[in-house]
C-alpha cells in the first residue's frame, strides 16, 4: 500500500487539502467564531468517518449518538471525579464506547437491517431516559454537569492549540480506517457486505468481523464525543437527542456512503450549509432544509456528492453520443 | 386481599388503554410494510403530527375532541399518500439502507415544520369528560378510557371490514401475500402502495387523537418514543402481521403499567425497549417472525 502517488490527482487533492487544513487558523488565526466552527467540522468529520466505517461491514446505526453521548460521559466523569487530564479520559471514553458497542453488537449481529435499525434507533433514546432517571445522582439528570476543557482556556492561543490537536486525531483515524479497509480484514468485510452466505462459504466467519467494525466504529464515535465535550465544557443528555445520531448519516450519505472521502466531503458542505442557515437566522427552517436536502440527495444522487464529477461526465458523454 | 385484585385490575385497564393508542400505531407500520415491505420509521412523526392537527382543530372548533377524529384521519391520509408518491416510490427497491435513511429525513422535515407553526413547548388539551369516573365494583374507570378503547375497537373493526369485504381491501391483501402475483393479476400495485401507506398514516393520526385527548402531554420531538413501542409491538407481534400487531400492543401496555406500577414510572419507556432487546437476543426474527428472502 502506497501511502501517497504523486500520480494520481485524488492524492494531489488530498495533500492541498491537508496544506489548506493546517494553514487555514494562520489566516482567520484572531477569530474564534470561525475557529470554533472549524473544530467542530473536524470532530464530525471524525464522527461521521467512525459511523461509516460501520457501512463497510454491511450494517447501519439509526442511534450512533448512544456511543456519543457514552464517551462523552464516561471521559467526563473520568476526568471530574478522578481529575485525569482530559487528553487520558478521552481513550477511556472510547473504551467505554467500544464495550458498549460490542455488547450492543453482540445483540445485533445476527438481525435483519430493519431489527437492527430498531434496535440502535431505540438504544439512544433509551439512554437517554436512563441518564436522566435512573443514573440522575450520577450524571446531574438533565441539567448535565461542567467538565474541564480539552485546553484550558488560561493558555493564550488555547483554541488554536485545540484546533491542530483535533485535526492530528482526525487524520490519524481516516489514515487508520484507510490501512484497515486495505488490509485483509477490510476485504473480509467486504465479502460480507456483499453476500454474507458466500463469505461464509469462502471460510469467512462473518461475527467476529461485525462486531470488530461495531467496537471499532463505537471507539472512535465515543472519542469524537468526548472531543465535542471537551470542547463545549459541559455535558448535558441532549447529546443523546435523535439529531446527534442523524447528523453522521446526514453527512455520509450527503457525501457518499462506503467511502472514505465521503462523510469529510459531506461534513464540510453540510456544515457551510447549516452555519450558512445559522447566519441567515433561519432556525427550524434549516433542519427542513437539510431534511429535504437528505431525501433529494437519496433520491437523485444515491452515491452522494463524491459521485458528481462522476455523474455529470456520464451526463455529458450521453449527451454527445 | 380485595384490594389487590383491584388494583391489579386497575393497572390492567390502565394497560388496556395505553395499549390501544400503540396497537392502532403498530397496525399501521405492519400494514404498510406487509405491502412495501419498508419500515417507515417517521411513523411516529404522524402520531404526532395527528396530536397537533386535533390540538389545532379543538382551538378553532371547540367541537368534542372525539369528532375530530373525522379531521384528523383524513388529514392524516392526505399526507401519508404525498408522502408515499414522493418520497418512498422513487427509492423503493434500491436497497434497505436507502429506505431506511430516507425516513430519517421526513423526520427532520416533520418535527421542525411542527415546531415552526407551533413552537416547540410541550402542550396538553382537556376532554370534555376528563373528570368523569365510571365506578364498576372496585374499579374506578375514567370515561375517557373507555371511549378511548371503544374507539380503537370500532376503527380496527372497519379496518377489518374494509380489508375483507372491499375490492381495495382484496387488493392490498393480494398485494401483501405476493405483490408480483397480485401484479400479474391486474392489481395496480402502485396505487395500492399509496392507499396502503395512506391508511398506516391515518391509523397513527388517528392514534395522536387519542393522545392527545387522553390528556397526554405532546410537543414536535415526541414521536420516537412511541415509534419505538411500535416497533417493540412489531417484533413481539411479528413483522407484517396484523393479529400480532393487536395481540402484541396489549402485551405493550401491560408490561408497561404493571412495570410503573412496581418498578416505579421512570422505567416505563425503557421497558418495552429492553423487552424487545431480549425478544431478539432469543429469536433475531422476531417473536412471530419467518425467515422470508
Amino acid at each position: 500500500m502506497k501511502l501517497f502517488d504523486s500520480r494520481d490527482p485524488r492524492h494531489l487533492l488530498m495533500v492541498g487539502f491537508l496544506v489548506l487544513a493546517f494553514l487555514i487558523p494562520l489566516v482567520i488565526g484572531s477569530s474564534l467564531y470561525y475557529l470554533t466552527i472549524l473544530i467542530l467540522m473536524l470532530i464530525f468529520i471524525i464522527y461521521a468517518s467512525a459511523w461509516n466505517f460501520l457501512t463497510f461491514s454491511g450494517q447501519g446505526s439509526l442511534g450512533h449518538a448512544a456511543f456519543f453521548g457514552l464517551g462523552g460521559y464516561a471521559a467526563s466523569l473520568m476526568a471530574v471525579k478522578l481529575g485525569l487530564p482530559s487528553l487520558v479520559t478521552l481513550v477511556f471514553g472510547g473504551c467505554f464506547a467500544a464495550l458498549i458497542g460490542v455488547l450492543i453488537g453482540l445483540t445485533c449481529v445476527r438481525l435483519r437491517e430493519w431489527f437492527l435499525a430498531m434496535v440502535t434507533f431505540g438504544f439512544a433514546v433509551i439512554i437517554q431516559t436512563l441518564i436522566v432517571s435512573q443514573l440522575a445522582p450520577v450524571t446531574g439528570g438533565w441539567d448535565g454537569f461542567p467538565v474541564p476543557k480539552l485546553v484550558p482556556t488560561t493558555i493564550p492561543g488555547y483554541l488554536m492549540i485545540e484546533y491542530y490537536l483535533v485535526l492530528v486525531i482526525a487524520i490519524a483515524v481516516i489514515l487508520i480506517f484507510r490501512y484497515l479497509l486495505q488490509s485483509r480484514i477490510g476485504l473480509a468485510l467486504a465479502a460480507i457486505r456483499e453476500n454474507e452466505v458466500e463469505a461464509r462459504a469462502a471460510g469467512i466467519n462473518p461475527v467476529p468481523f461485525k462486531l470488530f467494525a461495531f467496537g471499532v466504529s463505537a471507539f472512535v464515535t465515543g472519542i469524537a464525543g468526548s472531543l465535542e465535550i471537551f470542547h463545549f465544557g459541559y455535558i448535558t443528555p441532549e447529546i443523546f437527542g435523535i439529531d446527534l445520531s442523524f447528523w453522521p448519516i446526514i453527512y455520509s450519505i450527503t457525501g457518499g456512503l462506503g467511502t472514505l472521502s465521503g462523510p469529510i466531503v459531506g461534513t464540510i458542505v453540510v456544515t457551510l450549509l447549516w452555519d450558512g442557515l445559522n447566519a441567515l437566522g433561519l432556525t427550524y427552517a434549516r433542519f427542513i432544509i437539510i431534511g429535504v436536502l437528505l431525501v433529494l440527495i437519496i433520491i437523485f444522487l444515491p452515491r452522494g456528492l463524491v459521485s458528481l464529477p462522476e455523474e455529470i461526465r456520464k451526463r455529458l458523454k450521453g449527451r454527445r453520443s | 386481599m380485595d384490594g389487590t385484585i383491584g388494583i391489579l385490575s386497575q393497572v390492567a385497564f390502565w394497560g388496556l388503554y395505553s395499549g390501544c393508542i400503540y396497537i392502532l400505531l403498530a397496525t399501521g407500520l405492519n400494514l404498510i410494510f406487509g405491502v412495501m415491505k419498508i419500515v417507515n420509521f417517521a411513523h411516529g412523526e404522524f402520531l404526532m403530527l395527528g396530536t397537533y392537527i386535533t390540538f389545532f382543530l379543538f382551538v378553532i372548533s371547540g367541537f368534542n375532541p372525539y369528532i375530530l377524529l373525522i379531521g384528523s384521519i383524513p388529514i392524516l391520509i392526505i399526507a401519508g399518500v404525498i408522502v408515499e408518491r414522493l418520497c418512498f416510490r422513487p427509492i423503493l427497491g434500491t436497497g434497505k439502507l436507502n429506505e431506511i435513511f430516507i425516513s430519517l429525513g421526513l423526520i427532520y422535515i416533520f418535527q421542525n415544520l411542527v415546531a415552526l407553526i407551533w413552537t416547540d413547548e410541550w402542550r396538553s388539551m382537556r376532554s370534555p369528560y376528563a373528570d368523569i369516573l365510571i365506578n364498576l365494583g372496585p374499579l374506578q374507570l375514567p370515561l375517557d378510557y373507555l371511549i378511548i378503547i371503544t374507539v380503537t375497537a370500532m376503527i380496527l373493526v372497519s379496518l377489518y371490514i374494509f380489508l375483507q369485504k372491499t375490492a381495495l381491501g382484496r387488493a392490498i391483501r393480494a398485494a401483501s401475500q405476493n405483490r408480483k402475483g397480485a401484479m400479474l393479476m391486474g392489481v395496480n400495485v402502485e396505487k395500492v402502495d399509496m392507499l396502503t401507506f395512506g391508511i398506516g398514516a391515518g391509523l397513527a393520526g388517528a392514534a395522536g387523537t387519542l393522545w392527545a385527548v387522553s390528556g397526554q402531554v405532546f410537543n414536535p420531538y415526541m414521536g420516537s418514543i412511541p415509534a419505538i413501542k411500535g416497533f417493540a409491538i412489531i417484533i413481539l407481534g411479528g413483522l407484517g402481521s396484523i393479529p400480532g400487531a393487536i395481540i402484541g400492543g396489549l402485551a405493550i401496555g401491560m408490561v408497561e403499567n404493571f412495570t410503573a406500577f412496581t418498578l416505579g414510572g421512570s422505567w416505563k419507556d425503557a421497558v418495552s425497549f429492553i423487552l424487545l432487546i431480549v425478544v431478539l437476543v432469543i429469536r433475531p426474527t422476531g417473536l412471530f417472525g419467518e425467515d422470508e428472502e
